[in-house]
């Protein structure tokens, strides 16, 4: 057991942050206290800055060579995530490309489709987008009612999508359609790549509660897209719809990375506020700072096992859910008491002197309990996957969806 | 990063739990409460050398590290083992440079137990009960003394639970302090492992019962109500576990983070464990809150673990205390 990279992973990691030290004047970085950038703003710099490192080849670790990948394993892909926090650059402006879109192309693309966007992507010469949920399509994606019909060498969209993040910067999405309502839900689905900038396409942000606008809702009123953009069979639609919900859990699960902010950075905080607080306020926040830092490590160190796994050519399987949930759970803890720390300034949006970074998080993170999976999404899969316990009993898998049982 | 165990830790898991399973159950836990003898008891864990693991060799035992001792500690907690291998791990390090008493904890022919508090009139202790020869820190210096015991009457008889006064003492080590604190962390970290394979098991009987019980026409499991609670309490474990294997292999490895580490792992444990047994109990609805079920042993042992060798409070205390200055490092 030890904590340290093998010879191969240490000379890889020295060589990603020589690249990172190299190119660090044409990349963003973050501010202390900063931990992203909005892309309405700094879209030209973000598209600039996964170029400089897609030709540094620190884009599409994983991707096969063919592809503008460089073919290498989860663990060199978990090193760049881990050296770009440490170096504080942003997200990848195509995070979503890369993780989830790209994949679906790869595996389920025509060869034209793949020679057509991949390596584009990779530089941020596209930005991609995932329509997946609809207003009325959430946690049970295959409700979805956004239809594509066949007209010509055509498909003819309408409907509408939502909670699309980078919409409003993206060239090409992966468009989840029904095809088929007489079918089961599942059964009557096809996907698309849609091009963003056709006509008929309209992309309005949706303002989060904490007052940002990351996510957008998109309108598809007869967006006419060719056949030769349809990303697998007709009716094949789930089966490239889980390609890429699997390649959003190897995104999010693994790594094992903080949700919210990091502990060092919430334990000085700590060092700083607790001290201006009564005496008798300070032992009760040494409870919350305790709990929260011990929930923090316990993700941490569970996170390591998971790169363990992969280190050894294991891939993440169905327990990474439960990484999610931990970590969500750890951050949600940081940032109550983070703001807690505050004394009178909890109450307010930020502090006197402007500063809203514990705000700022105790705002966003209610989100990520239901992005990528609900807390109760992932509960089930647990529970079902992991644990073996049975699934709940459903009347909306055989009945034809235009039947009114969805 | 290799953060697993390894092929002969593996192994070191399996042979005991294959010994716990047939020398120890929740039953004979149960029985305790009764009178009834604790399993598998000191003289069968020091013949399979279980009491020795991290005694040196040229004491008798294995010289092993902290880490195969919190493995095989898990096997014995998920079976409610007696005694506990807490004992074994404090007084391992206590007496490192006393190699005839430390030969004597390896080979079970002297029952130990390591005392908190006052030496005149100490808090109750793990496994003193039938202890007779006990370690205590008294003023800064750790002694070894014979001494009047005074069991109370049990929540969980496997902990042996007893407040001692010495009637004789010796100075072992003058200054001692420092080392009678690694040898509670030690302690902590085994206690944290043994919790951990209790409320492994915990969720384990809960998850069986779970899949055949049937209400309102199909399984409960399958209600997330039920499903819920038993991931959370399995998510718990896992998280557990990681705290538990950090802390073991700080302890040989990096003694620098032992602190934090040893705290995190017994504040997650106390939590962990205790709502493990609580869902265990829920899920079995009735049946679960009956004397002949297993459910209430590991209740028992929950809710008396988490306030031994430091309450989560104090842990909770600690870890924040060495946060915020400067323990968690560059970060790893």
């Amino acid at each position: 057991m030890d904590f340290d990279d093998s010879p191969d992973e240490a000379a890889y990691r020295a060589r990603v942050r020589a690249l990172l030290e190299e190119h660090a004047g044409e990349l963003l970085h973050l501010a202390p206290g900063q931990e992203g950038v909005d892309a309405r703003t700094h879209e030209a710099e973000m598209r600039r800055t996964q170029r400089v490192l897609a030709e540094a080849g620190l884009v599409g670790v994983t991707w096969p060579r063919e592809y503008g990948g460089q073919g290498g394993t989860l663990v060199q892909q978990a090193i760049v995530g881990q050296e770009l926090a440490r170096a504080r650059v942003p997200a990848l402006i195509n995070h979503i490309g890369i993780g989830m879109c790209g994949p679906t192309v790869i595996t389920h693309g025509s060869q034209a489709q793949r020679d057509r966007y991949l390596a584009r992507l990779l530089r941020a010469d596209d930005v991609w987008c995932q329509l997946f949920s609809e207003p009325a399509s959430g946690s049970d994606l295959a409700a979805l009612r956004t239809t594509a019909v066949r007209d010509g060498d055509d498909w003819v969209v309408n409907g509408q999508k939502v909670w699309t993040t980078l919409a409003h910067v993206s060239d090409h999405g992966i468009l989840l359609t029904r095809t088929d309502p007489g079918k089961p839900k599942h059964a009557g689905l096809t996907m698309f790549v849609v091009d963003m900038h056709a006509p008929g396409v309209t992309v309005r942000p949706l303002r989060q509660m904490g007052g940002q606008a990351d996510f957008n809702e998109v309108f598809f009123d007869d967006v006419r897209i060719p056949d030769e953009e349809r990303l697998g069979e007709p009716g094949e639609g789930w089966r490239v719809a889980l390609t890429t919900l699997m390649n959003e859990r190897v995104a999010i699960g693994g790594a094992g990375g903080a949700i919210g902010a990091p502990v060092e950075e919430f334990a000085e905080h700590a060092r700083e506020r607790l001290p201006r607080l009564a005496p008798e306020r300070q032992v009760l926040a040494r409870q919350a700072v305790g709990r929260a830092v011990v929930a923090a490590l316990a993700a941490r160190y569970t996170g390591y096992r998971r790169l363990t796994v992969l280190s050894q050519g294991g891939i993440p399987g169905p327990e990474a859910s439960a990484g999610k949930l931990a970590g969500t759970e750890a951050g949600l803890l940081m940032a109550d008491a983070g703001v807690r720390l505050l004394g009178d300034d909890a109450v307010y949006a930020a502090t006197a002197d402007g500063d809203d970074r514990w705000q700022r998080t105790q705002s966003w993170l209610p989100g990520i309990s239901i992005a990528g999976g609900t807390d109760q999404v992932l509960r089930n899969i647990l529970g079902e996957r992991v644990l073996g316990l049975p699934p709940e009993p459903r009347n909306d898998k055989t009945a034809p969806f235009s039947g009114g049982t969805r | 990063m290799n953060f697993d165990l390894d092929a002969d830790q593996r192994d070191i898991a399996d042979g005991a739990r294959d010994f716990y399973r047939g020398n120890a159950s929740p039953a004979a836990a149960r029985a305790g409460l009764e009178g009834g003898r604790l399993e598998p008891g000191r003289k069968a864990l020091a013949d399979i050398g279980f009491l020795g693991i991290t005694v040196p060799e040229s004491a008798g035992g294995s010289g092993r590290p902290l880490l195969d001792l919190a493995v095989v500690a898990e096997q014995g907690g998920a079976v409610l083992a007696a005694p506990s291998l807490v004992t074994a791990a404090r007084a391992a390090v206590l007496l490192a440079d006393v190699p005839d008493l430390a030969a004597q904890l390896a080979d079970g022919s002297t029952a130990f137990a390591v005392l908190d508090g006052a030496v005149d009139a100490s808090a109750p202790s793990v496994d003193a009960a039938d202890a007779t020869l006990f370690l205590g820190l008294d003023g800064g210096d750790l002694v070894v003394g014979e001494g009047e015991v005074v069991p109370g009457r049990p929540m969980d008889a496997t902990r042996g639970l007893a407040s001692v006064r010495l009637t004789s003492r010796r100075v072992l080590a003058a200054g001692a302090g420092e080392l009678w604190t690694r040898a509670r962390q030690a302690g902590a970290v085994v206690m944290a492992a043994e919790d951990l394979g209790g409320a492994e098991r915990c969720v384990q009987l809960g998850v069986a019962y779970a899949q055949e019980r049937e209400a309102f026409g199909r399984r409960i499991g399958s209600y997330q109500a039920i499903k819920h609670m038993l991931v959370d309490a399995w998510v718990g474990v896992e998280q557990l576990r990681s705290l538990v294997w950090w802390a073991a292999w700080a302890a040989d490895s990096n003694p620098a983070e032992l602190p934090l580490a040893a705290s995190a792992a017994k504040a997650c444990a106390a939590a962990t464990f205790e709502r493990a047994a609580s869902t265990l109990i829920q899920v079995h609805g009735g049946i679960g809150f009956t004397w002949e079920h297993d459910a209430h042993p590991y209740w028992r042992r929950a809710k008396v673990d988490r306030l031994l060798l430091g309450d989560e409070a104090e842990h909770l205390d600690a870890v924040a205390r060495l946060a915020v200055t400067g323990a968690l490092g560059a970060g790893r």
